[in-house]
């Protein structure tokens, strides 16, 4: 058994963190807290994927996850994707689609668009559908965002089908 | 639910110490996911029983083994010969909650509107129970859904797999979730496990969830297609028999003869799908 109750240590963003947390506290809560404000808090029942971050390379929802439930594990936030400089190339599609409006349900969206790419290599529309399904946008009616994802998931299949390697294949 | 600790035993019979000791203060903790909706008096230690090795589907012998533990994404993704899970698995929340909430969380703790308990009612699964001594308890579905299963683990018992048969030729399943959306609570889940000889149902089990209190057999159902021939005609005369064993109720503005409706035509393409299983279909 733990004996440290008051604590937590997980790879966060790719760095061993410990945190001061409590056993009733939520990892969003957590990140929050800690700075890590990509991560959106939106309904906070595990419905919209606001939260949606990756726990060893799967996509989750921080609001249903105890702090606690990550000790030892990975976890990754929108932080470890683009920067503002710097943007992913989802990030540039979307843009470039038009596909953001109030944009909170944004990083939640290329959170499970990462864990898609990372894990599939063929994406077909029910795959990417499946992988998308529980992330929920009021804006857009998600055809741009559909759009932005499309054109990024078929160059890679193209580049995979030339031989090249997929440039973004754990890459940021 | 409030928690005030949250224990991280190093084994199953560690964890069952602890939850023996703490008794209704004490939670098993899988997934989480339905934790932060329960409501209690007082906080609960959460016992996390998710790394002792229950995360893994394996065959054995007549059976697929699912760990209490294996998130329903595994069990979504898993394809196999006489394989049938993966379809209910599909359906159930969003691809998140997918990849947390476990199959053990599901149907330790039955909520009316759950899809699994219907699935392995008429599947004839077995639940596989720790209770401390080497030799591990073995429940048949019927037995194990007959009252709310929480009760059994008061002890301090953990459930640690689920035994859902391999499918054999001529046998066939299939499953019916009506909801509002992709990832809403089921309205009506329904369920049906065929054995076809000659064209004509050999055997049948037939089970339903949701707009009932908690999930049951169809026994007029199952009795009204066995020795009948496999076609549609007989799926509806049978499915509109479900008003002998379950009172469909009213609710999210459905009126009962609508969920009613609604539970006959999801049975009737149920046993639909469950033949097409049998016929050879592979998907």
């Amino acid at each position: 058994m733990k004996a440290d109750k008051n604590t937590v240590s997980f790879t966060l963003n790719g760095e061993l963190k410990t945190f001061a947390t409590e056993p009733d506290e939520k990892l969003l809560t957590l990140l929050r807290r800690e700075g890590y404000r990509g991560t959106k808090y939106g309904c906070g029942q595990g419905t919209c994927g606001a939260c949606t971050m990756i726990l060893d390379g799967r996509a989750v929802y921080a609001c249903l996850l105890y702090a606690k439930q990550a000790e030892g594990r990975s976890v990754r936030t929108i932080e470890s994707a683009g920067t503002f400089e710097e943007p992913v190339e989802f990030q540039k599609e979307l843009i470039a689609a038009g596909a953001v409006q109030c944009g909170y349900c944004i990083p939640g969206m290329v959170m499970s668009a990462t864990a898609l790419m990372e894990t599939e290599t063929v994406f077909e529309d029910e795959i990417v559908r499946e992988y998308m399904d529980g992330n929920l946008c009021r804006c857009t009616g998600y055809e741009k965002i559909w759009i932005a994802l499309r054109k990024v998931l078929d160059r890679r299949e193209a580049a995979d089908k030339t031989g090249r390697n997929s440039p973004a294949k754990g890459a940021k | 639910m409030k928690l005030c600790e949250f224990i991280r035993p190093a084994s199953l019979s560690e964890a069952r110490a602890v939850l023996s000791e703490l008794g209704p203060k004490g939670m098993a903790l899988a997934g989480g996911t339905a934790l932060h909706f329960m409501q209690t008096k007082t906080p609960v230690a959460a016992v996390d029983i998710t790394r002792l090795g229950l995360s893994y589907i394996r065959q054995e012998g007549d059976f697929f083994a699912i760990g209490a533990t294996t998130p329903l994404s595994d069990i979504q993704r898993h394809r196999g010969h006489g394989w049938a899970m993966h379809e209910i698995a599909r359906n159930i929340s969003t691809h998140q909650i997918r990849n947390v909430s476990t199959i053990g969380g599901n149907i330790c703790r039955v909520f009316p509107w759950a899809d699994l308990p219907v699935v392995l009612l008429a599947m004839n699964a077995r639940m596989v129970i720790y209770t401390g001594s080497e030799k591990e308890e073995e429940v048949a579905a019927d037995d194990y859904f007959a009252a709310q299963p929480a009760k059994r683990f008061h002890g301090g018992n953990i459930l640690t797999a689920v035994k859902v048969p391999v499918l054999k030729a001529r046998q066939g399943f299939g499953s019916v979730k009506a909801s509002r959306n992709a990832a809403a609570f089921s309205l009506v889940t329904v369920a049906a496990l065929l054995e076809l000889k000659d064209g004509k149902i050999k055997t049948a089990r037939v089970s339903a969830g949701s707009a009932i209190p908690f999930p049951h057999r169809l026994p007029s159902v199952e009795t009204a297609l066995i020795g009948r021939e496999a076609v549609s005609a007989v799926f509806k005369e049978a499915a509109a028999k479900s008003g002998a064993d379950a009172n469909w109720c009213a609710r999210e503005g459905m009126s009962e003869d609508y969920t009613r409706q609604l539970a006959e035509v999801s049975l009737a393409d149920a046993l639909e799908k469950a033949a097409a299983y049998a016929n050879g279909r592979t998907e």
